[in-house]
């Protein structure tokens, strides 16, 4: 490990991002206990193995990693792999909305209730690359380290996910958009 | 990044993501900046995809960490890392550490307890200091950080003390240790001071026993020592007496009352 790692306290690192670990162990397992015990583990794991964090490389995107990892070894976390998820199939060749005006488009989103019920709804695999995207603002080359997937399945899920969480909102939403 | 540009001239979706997303290298996003202009349709729906992005942060944020979890995770991270600090030590430094200590510790010792075998308290005091020199096993806590340190001694000794807000120019706190010192408890207090290590005592004052005459160059060690109201402080360590005793002085202010 270079000096620099060294001279980097984990502590340090790891303090600031404790809020972020809970929050996306929270919206992982869907449950608080479960989400401390996850970042509990995810902490002791990282400081174990921080010998083999790359300086210069992304440390939140290295002990979210660890933090996903830890929940799919977790019981909740083999019985959300268990869900069918109908993966990264290309987009059909014209996906843009058909919408009678450009107007339609856009979706009343003063309505917090109603996004937070859609976002619940949404299939885990794709809530999970939509928050590292949007709230941790990772990049999508983090996230594909994160996920162990190429980059270009990062694109086409995060896409994905939000034409399905637009689709959801309108149907929520029906006649006030 | 791969685009998906669909047929009929508008953004594809994933080009519209990587777009809001900042994706997109500086020429691509001129590209769909120019397009934006004249295109009210995807312009929309660029809009209407930031707000969404927006509101799904918003939505997201509402499962915060209660702060009592917070505290216990900023706890088991503190605790944890004093053992991570002693673990990525390469083992050669160590190496060599531990035999100059040791032969710093013979030839120390032998000529110093020629000298001065009467003087139990003080070959006890340099004995301890010369074992947390050579130790290779590392004090129970190791940390720079005082809010750390002191908390650890909490209900292993029946007395309590202050660290100092401010260290002395070139002064670090390593860590901490239980020791006896004369039959006495004692916290031991592990610092640096120019790379040269010193170790503080400090025990009762009352019903201890007198360690005035301590104060000197021992066998080429400083034992420097203090007073407060509660507390005997005794420092020892091969550094300029002159730096060892503002450490000293910086712990008796530090007992004082603010």
């Amino acid at each position: 490990m270079s000096s620099h790692v060294n001279s980097s306290s984990f502590e340090e690192l790891a303090l600031p991002l404790l809020p972020s670990l809970y929050s996306h162990a929270f919206w992982l397992s869907r449950n608080h206990a479960d989400a401390e015990d996850l970042v509990q583990e995810a902490i002791s794991k990282s400081l174990r193995a921080f010998d083999s964090f790359q300086a210069g490389t992304n440390f939140k995107a290295w002990i979210f990693r660890i933090l996903r990892n830890t929940f799919l070894t977790s019981r909740t976390g083999i019985a959300v792999s268990r869900t069918v998820f109908l993966e990264d199939l290309p987009d059909r060749p014209d996906t843009t909305d058909a919408s009678p005006t450009p107007e339609d488009h856009l979706l009343r989103l003063d309505n917090q209730a109603v996004v937070n019920r859609a976002l619940d709804q949404l299939h885990p695999n794709l809530r999970e690359v939509l928050l590292l995207c949007d709230v941790e603002e990772l990049k999508y080359k983090d996230i594909a380290q994160i996920l162990d997937v190429p980059i270009g399945t990062v694109m086409s899920r995060i896409s994905r996910a939000r034409r399905t969480l637009h689709h959801q909102l309108k149907l929520q939403l029906g006649e006030s958009l | 990044m791969t685009q998906t540009t669909p047929a009929n001239g508008h953004l594809g979706p994933d080009q519209l993501s990587a777009f809001i997303d900042g994706e997109l290298l500086s020429s691509e996003a001129y590209e769909i900046q120019q397009h934006l202009t004249d295109c009210h349709p995807c312009a929309l729906r660029v809009l209407s995809a930031t707000q969404l992005k927006h509101a799904t942060a918003r939505s997201a944020q509402r499962f915060a960490a209660p702060p009592e979890a917070l505290a216990r995770l900023t706890t088991q991270l503190r605790q944890q890392e004093p053992k991570r600090i002693v673990r990525i030590y390469s083992f050669r430094p160590v190496a060599w550490s531990a035999i100059a200590a040791a032969l710093v510790l013979a030839v120390s010792l032998i000529g110093w307890r020629q000298i001065h075998q009467a003087n139990t308290l003080s070959t006890e005091l340099l004995d301890q200091h010369l074992a947390a020199l050579s130790s290779g096993a590392s004090p129970e806590v190791i940390s720079t950080d005082r809010h750390t340190v002191k908390p650890w001694f909490q209900g292993k000794l029946p007395f309590s003390f202050n660290l100092p807000d401010v260290l002395p120019a070139d002064t670090t706190l390593k860590g901490g240790d239980l020791a006896y010192l004369n039959g006495q408890p004692a916290a031991l207090l592990l610092f640096t001071i120019h790379k040269h290590e010193v170790s503080v005592f400090l025990t009762q004052r009352s019903g201890g026993p007198t360690i005035r005459s301590l104060s000197g160059v021992r066998s080429g060690f400083a034992i420097h020592r203090a007073m407060t109201k509660d507390l005997r402080i005794v420092a020892v360590s091969d550094v300029n007496p002159a730096d060892l005793d503002l450490l000293v002085s910086a712990l008796v202010d530090a007992q004082l009352p603010h």
